[in-house]
């Protein structure tokens, strides 16, 4: 035995090392795949979100805020969701590299099916209905949400009567075209519709429902329906 | 008592198998890997004999502490030098003492290989001698030399160097190819005499 050989095991000898137990390596690389994983279901989640906000957002009422439909786009993508796409697909991407043979696979090979595997997932949880539901929980319960999750709050683009938009909770039904709204300002409508009035998707017309209202304002507190659809989709 | 003849029978998977169960065995695989790795460490450092030594000392260590951790799927050999590569990369984070110029140790099998390379010749249209080879590769980058370092003077293939330095086998590829070109660059650049 060489005299550097000796010097090595006197050392593990003298310092009682041990080699580290097999479970332990095993937990640490159970734990990184955990990682991973959950990195690729947060942003598949956040993927659904965006998904429900952009497809449940009303890109054609521009026209009712004097904008180009370039700039309605631009106002009207969700941000936030956006960048906790990307933050979460760069944590898969950190996560699977830091596997035991995270390294064979090249970067762009790893993003690319990080980034698949988050549009089929967030695809599966968005016909779920999960994006619509995490979106209103975050509504309910974050007070700046609207605010943030895009550049305009939906609720103050529904709070313009006199651009013809108006959104807010049905309070009573006062006859069959006739009905009250309280929109997210406090104010009580008169509403009026008329068989010319579209009601769009599965809106309906009941106590409680939230609503959006594109029409014209007639007097103060009395505004008259074109169009009818529910407050979450089109 | 460890029986030195029976330690070369064996592989240095089976060698791992029995130093957990009697760390004397560990003994075997420190006495096959002592010279490889010295060389190494001082060709990719720029320490002493003695400081290399306990480099090589605190790798052996570390290599012992994470036995458990060694995977069948790679060579021994890979996963002893990708250890000693984050050793020696961790001591220079340490000590930051880390040398702008790898020192290579004289090597001639190496200055030849290099010098003689067909494609390199082709690139810079002439071939070199040791000593113009070992000149130029002090104004190379790190990272080129790293992987010329374990391709050339140790001997390792793609596989291995994917697996020592943890990048994929296609950046590999890239970074001796390029490597090779910016040998080539150096050459044209700066119109080395000798």
């Amino acid at each position: 035995m060489s005299k550097f050989c000796d010097k090595v095991l006197c050392k593990i000898k003298e310092e009682k090392i041990e080699p580290k137990p097999k479970w332990h390596f095993l937990l640490k690389d159970y734990f990184v795949w955990l990682a991973f994983a959950v990195s690729l279901i947060v942003g598949a989640l956040a993927f659904c979100v965006a998904l429900s906000i952009i497809l449940d957002n009303d890109w054609d009422i521009y026209r009712y805020l004097s904008l180009s439909p370039a700039k309605h786009i631009l106002l009207s993508l969700p941000y936030i969701w956006i960048f906790a796409i990307l933050l979460f697909l760069g944590l898969a991407l950190y996560n699977y590299k830091h596997t035991k043979s995270g390294y064979r696979s090249g970067t762009f090979v790893v993003l690319g099916l990080s980034v698949v595997g988050s549009v089929v997932l967030g695809s599966v949880f968005h016909s779920l209905g999960m994006g619509r539901k995490i979106d209103r929980i975050f509504s309910q319960n974050i007070p700046l949400y609207q605010n943030v999750h895009c550049c305009c709050n939906r609720k103050d683009i529904w709070t313009q009567p006199e651009k013809g938009l108006l959104g807010g909770r049905i309070l009573n039904i006062r006859k069959e075209d006739e009905f009250d709204i309280e929109d997210f300002g406090g104010i009580i409508w008169q509403i009026e519709k008329n068989n010319e009035t579209l009601i769009r998707g599965p809106v309906l017309i009941i106590e409680n429902e939230e609503v959006k209202l594109i029409g014209e304002k007639r007097t103060e507190k009395r505004f008259r329906a074109r169009e009818i659809r529910p407050w979450a989709g089109k | 008592m460890l029986d030195k003849n029976n330690c070369s029978e064996k592989t240095d998977e089976e060698l791992v198998a029995l130093a957990l169960k009697d760390q004397d065995f560990f003994a075997c695989l420190v006495e096959k890997y002592e010279p490889k790795l010295m060389r190494y460490v001082r060709r990719i450092s720029a320490a002493t004999q003695e400081d290399a030594e306990d480099l090589l000392q605190e790798i052996f260590v570390k290599v012992y502490r994470n036995l458990n951790d060694f995977d069948p799927d790679l060579k021994f050999s890979s996963w002893i030098y990708r250890i000693a590569h984050n050793q020696v990369i961790s001591h220079w984070r340490k000590t930051k003492v880390r040398p702008q110029v790898l020192k290579f140790e004289a090597d001639e099998d190496f200055l030849k290989f290099i010098a003689t390379d067909e494609n390199l010749a082709r690139d810079t249209e002439r071939k070199f001698s040791g000593e113009e080879v070992r000149k130029m590769l002090e104004n190379l980058d790190k990272k080129y030399k790293e992987v010329l370092v374990l391709k050339f003077l140790e001997g390792k293939d793609y596989k291995e160097i994917s697996d020592i330095l943890e990048k994929p086998l296609g950046t590999v590829a890239t970074l001796i190819n390029r490597a090779k070109k910016q040998f080539a660059k150096i050459v044209e650049e700066k119109n080395i005499k000798f």
